[in-house]
């Protein structure tokens, strides 16, 4: 039996609480903003390198971005995983949902004999949580969406998820090769391995593609490849809070909220 | 720039929402999305129509036309009596080609967020993920998506020109839940799909559906932190009164007080309910972000210091295990007056 | 007792012996350690320390739980009669976990958050200067400032450690003295990663940091948490790692500018005040001299010694990694040291450590203790200074 291959998209993200917007050119200012690998990815990553604990194989990191991803995607690859593969050229620039699936599919294709493609439920830029169903479809690949737990049978080439949703749950199945999204948070990712650290940080291997090596249609990639466009982007107001501290023993406090809750409710 | 499935031009001036439901009931969140779509709807005198997908569903299309739709388009087979990512992508597509509507709005739930992703990518058109809001240009025609990215941080308007369906997903509770109607009726409209079994890879093999609590639904919420101490009991009891729901911080879930469903913010759920009352707990920017939209925020904490304070209309500073026992008396006092 | 057969790991013996530079092969197991041990004062069943030595002498595993229980106080070494670096042995178990990739819950984040964030708290790096706005602090010039104030991730992050930080920069100014801070630049120390037993990730937060400081041209370092300073003084010299600058804690600093005469303090009421001596201020380092003779320095100080002080001190229970994993309400050393402090017929407990102002903090309320107050030594000094410093 061929050994199991996993892919992990994996989104270099700017930090949260760090970003903000230029009110003259409505853009994010992007310069000296710190940034981290996106967290939801990194549960997937966990989850991947979990099964490769089991199953044994090998783990496949697949990022689309600049260059300047590259120490981020390092971190990831000593955590346990065997190859970088990113996905690079200003042609990919500016892409939205649609362009960023069709040409990560690119990227899982030109990788080859995939059994899973993990991906974090949603990145904390965009987050619109849309990219493992759009990769799925680019691939024509079934998916099983926002796991918290997952098991193979190679035998009969199934996986099985544990999906929470509504207070309750769902086990849920499909065939290999599928797509994963992975719940926010579902694991406590794992530290980097410092047994192979030097050797990630190093000669730890990564490879760059652009949109020739990929054979990318230039209609599907980048800004053209877009249907949406941002027409507006601002900081968010937050929103103005009374502040107002209510004195005295615990009566008079539970008279006072009791007031206001009826007034409210 | 590749073109989508029908342009602009071949549009029907319709907006769609796609009905998502289960054990025969319409999901909140499609009745929410029916609700702003009938209203924008009738600002440009548009049609609002319903896209239901299912086996033996005939009587939620009753259910629909409550929320005054024009048209509800049925797609009716016996491999979509359970949800499945193929056949139901396939029997929407399907639906969309052939009636080829401006708008198509799907509620961003577990299920329907997977496949409208699905749906774009076959269709070549745009999505716009977790909005905040929507509004229509009347001159064009043209779906405006509000939608916030960097956790609430920025908030970024999006739109597509030239690309249809315009698709956009809506999280429960964005918009308000609309009354239903009797008396309304309107088209029903049946659409074949071509489906085998072959066509389907995935399968739900076990389902255990919660007690229906939804913290993102709650009008009221008790949210506990660590300063509760996993004393979660006195909480409930105010939740009870109020007629609310319990939430918590990521600590108390961790050591077990309470089951992470409950946990609320950035990495749990994010609500929007009327009255939030934050009992013991510090305040820390991704708890935050999951009570911002509450319109009353009332804060029980020790510490005068507890940035929580700066996020709250109501603040009191003091021990949660006095003022929420006194609070809890309060309120059966004034419920037996109530009831005398 | 079941007739299990337990294999003996000699790689994992090598290995404990390399890490520990042969301390782990010095215990005879005869149970002082473990007698001393302050979690058999709050648990039924004490840590057994003498187990896990000699279950790392044998090359088997231990229960990972108890493992992470160890708030690395040190009292056990203190008491050894052979001299065993208790420490050290349980760093190296640790580091052992984490190859195994057995640690407690919480942990990994923890190293992530050095990683990512530069600080072990998960707070934002730019909002490290934050609690400085207002005191326009200027940025370090090794040709202008006698030396740099070391901040650190918990006084620059933690609401209540923040206000240490501020009295400590009232203190400086009101004895004159020319400092400097590294703003955004500071590096964390990295004794988050050394606690938790991660010492290659240590090395590296280590060499990163004396960079950092290289670059700035320190000569001369306050530290505001001891643990801070610890590692300065003590952790990255053990590595070989080369220290250019001298590094004390604030209360060594403190001493040095009362006996020089900048620092005078007024008269005030009388109190009876008593000393926490912190872990790694105290045992770990051996310093108990300099805050005490700064509190004599404070006109009405009473100063009263609670019977566990000194080299006998109770550790509040947050070194070892413990401010990042949950000890249960009953089982939290800080607890004890409440009524041990009222025993001692103080009405101010007073601190030089973060980690112990805000455990000592938080079991004075749990307690209710209206009448002790649990206070830093900076801010107890600040509150006695002789007239308001001019801000530079």
């Amino acid at each position: 039996m061929p050994e199991l291959h996993s892919v992990v998209c994996v989104k270099v993200v700017p930090k949260p609480e760090e970003v903000r917007v230029d009110e003259q050119t409505h853009s994010l200012v992007r310069a000296q903003v710190r940034s981290e690998i996106n967290p939801p990815d990194m549960n997937a990553m966990e989850m991947a390198l979990g099964l490769k604990d089991r199953y044994g194989g090998t783990v496949s990191i697949l990022s689309m971005g600049p260059p300047l991803f590259e120490p981020y995607l390092r971190a990831a690859l000593a955590m346990g995983a065997d190859h970088i593969y990113l996905l690079s050229d200003p042609a990919f620039a500016g892409a939205d949902t649609l362009a960023t699936t069709y040409t990560l599919s690119l990227g899982v294709r030109k990788i080859g004999a995939v059994d899973l493609v993990f991906c974090g439920e949603e990145s904390s830029d965009g987050a619109t949580g849309q990219v493992p169903a759009g990769l799925a479809e680019w691939l024509d690949l079934p998916q099983l969406s926002l796991l918290t737990h997952i098991d193979l049978n190679l035998q009969e080439r199934l996986a099985h998820g544990r999906r929470e949703l509504k207070g309750g749950y769902e086990i849920v199945r499909a065939t290999l090769p599928c797509v994963v999204s992975v719940k926010t948070a579902a694991n406590e990712p794992r530290f980097i391995d410092y047994a192979i650290k030097d050797w990630a940080f190093g000669e730890g291997r990564i490879t760059v593609w652009g949109h020739e090596a990929l054979g990318a249609e230039l209609a599907l990639i980048g800004l053209a490849g877009s249907p949406t466009r941002v027409t507006g982007l601002a900081e968010a107001q937050t929103r103005h809070r009374r502040r107002e501290f209510i004195d005295g023993d615990p009566q008079h406090i539970a008279h006072r909220l009791a007031q206001l809750l009826r007034d409210n409710n | 720039m590749v073109a989508s499935a029908y342009t602009p031009q071949d549009e029907d001036k319709a907006i769609w929402v796609y009905l998502e439901h289960d054990a025969d009931q319409l999901e909140d969140v499609s009745k929410e999305l029916l609700g702003k779509g009938r209203q924008m709807a009738d600002e440009l005198g548009w049609k609002l129509a319903g896209l239901l997908i299912g086996h033996q569903v005939e009587p939620l299309v009753e259910q629909a036309f409550s929320y005054r739709v024009d048209q509800v388009w049925m797609v009716e087979h016996v491999l979509l009596k359970d949800f499945s990512i193929e056949g139901f992508t396939q029997a929407a597509y399907q639906a969309l080609l052939q009636a080829k509507p401006s708008v198509f709005l799907l509620g961003a739930t577990p299920n329907a967020r997977d496949l409208a992703g699905r749906l774009a990518v076959r269709l070549r058109t745009g999505l716009n993920a977790d909005c905040t809001d929507l509004r229509m240009v009347a001159e064009n025609g043209v779906l405006v998506s509000e939608v916030s990215g960097f956790g609430g941080g920025v908030l970024a308007l999006i739109q597509m020109a030239e690309h249809r369906p315009q698709m956009a997903t809506v999280r429960p509770g964005v918009f308000p839940l609309p009354e239903p109607v009797a008396g309304f009726v309107g088209e029903c409209i049946t659409v074949g799909v071509n489906l085998q079994p072959g066509d389907i890879h995935t399968q739900i093999l076990e389902r255990q559906v919660g007690e229906g609590m939804d913290l993102s639904r709650a009008e009221v919420l008790v949210a506990g932190g660590r300063g509760v101490e996993g004393d979660f009991a006195m909480l409930f009891e105010l939740a009870r009164l109020l007629k609310g729901e319990v939430g918590a911080t990521r600590p108390p879930v961790d050591e077990g007080h309470i089951e992470r469903e409950r946990q609320v913010g950035q990495t749990g759920v994010v609500c929007s309910p009327k009255i939030a009352i934050c009992c013991g707990i510090s305040g820390a920017f991704h708890f935050v972000v999951g009570i911002e939209k509450a319109d009353m925020v009332i804060a029980i904490n020790t510490d005068p210091q507890a940035p929580i304070f700066d996020y709250a209309d109501y603040c009191i500073v003091g021990d949660v295990h006095q003022v929420l026992p006194a609070l809890i008396a309060e309120l059966r006092r004034s419920m037996e007056v109530v009831h005398a | 007792m079941s007739d299990q057969i337990l294999e003996l790991d000699e790689a994992t013996w090598e290995r404990m012996l390399q890490l520990t530079h042969g301390a782990v092969a010095e215990c005879f197991q005869c149970g002082v350690c473990t007698a001393a041990c302050p979690w058999g004062e709050v648990r039924q069943e004490p840590l057994s320390v003498r187990t896990l030595i000699r279950r790392a002498q044998l090359g088997i595993g231990h229960d990972n739980h108890t493992l992470w229980l160890c708030t690395s106080c040190a009292q056990c070494a203190a008491y050894c009669p052979r001299g065993v670096d208790i420490n050290q042995v349980m760093r190296a178990l640790r580091l052992l976990a984490w190859e195994r990739r057995q640690v407690e819950k919480g942990l990994p984040a923890v190293l992530w958050s050095l990683y990512w964030n530069d600080n072990p708290w998960q707070q934002p790096p730019s909002q490290r200067m934050a609690w400085a706005n207002d005191l326009n602090l200027p940025k370090f010039d090794p040709q202008v400032h006698e030396v740099l104030l070391y901040i650190g991730c918990t006084s620059s992050y933690d609401r209540r450690a923040q206000q240490v930080a501020r009295a400590l920069v009232r203190l400086l100014r009101g004895a004159g003295v020319s400092f400097g801070v590294l703003g955004e630049a500071e590096p964390c120390c990295g004794e988050s990663a050394l606690s938790l037993g991660h010492l290659y990730y240590f090395r590296d937060l280590a060499r990163e940091a004396l960079q950092v400081f290289a670059e700035h041209g320190v000569h001369k370092l306050i530290a505001i948490s001891p643990h801070c300073w610890y590692a300065f003084t003590q952790a990255y010299p053990a590595l070989d790692e080369k220290v250019a600058f001298e590094a004390m804690h604030y209360t060594q600093y403190l001493h040095e500018l009362v006996q020089a005469g900048r620092l005078a303090f007024r008269a005030g009421g009388t109190r009876s005040v008593t000393f926490q001596d912190p872990c790694y201020l105290g045992r770990l380092s051996g310093e108990y001299h300099a805050p005490r003779q700064v509190l004599k320095a404070i006109p009405g100080t009473n100063l009263v010694e609670m019977e566990a002080h000194g080299v006998d001190a109770l550790c509040c229970g947050g070194g070892g990694g413990r401010m990042w994993l949950e000890t249960p309400a009953g089982e939290r050393f800080s607890d004890l040291r409440i009524p041990q402090a009222q025993h001692a017929g103080a009405e101010v407990l007073v601190t030089a450590c973060p980690f112990c102002l805000i455990c000592l903090e938080d079991s004075a309320k749990t307690a209710r203790a209206a009448t002790l107050k649990v206070i830093d030594l900076a801010e107890y000094a600040c509150l006695a200074l002789e007239e308001a410093p001019s801000s530079e």
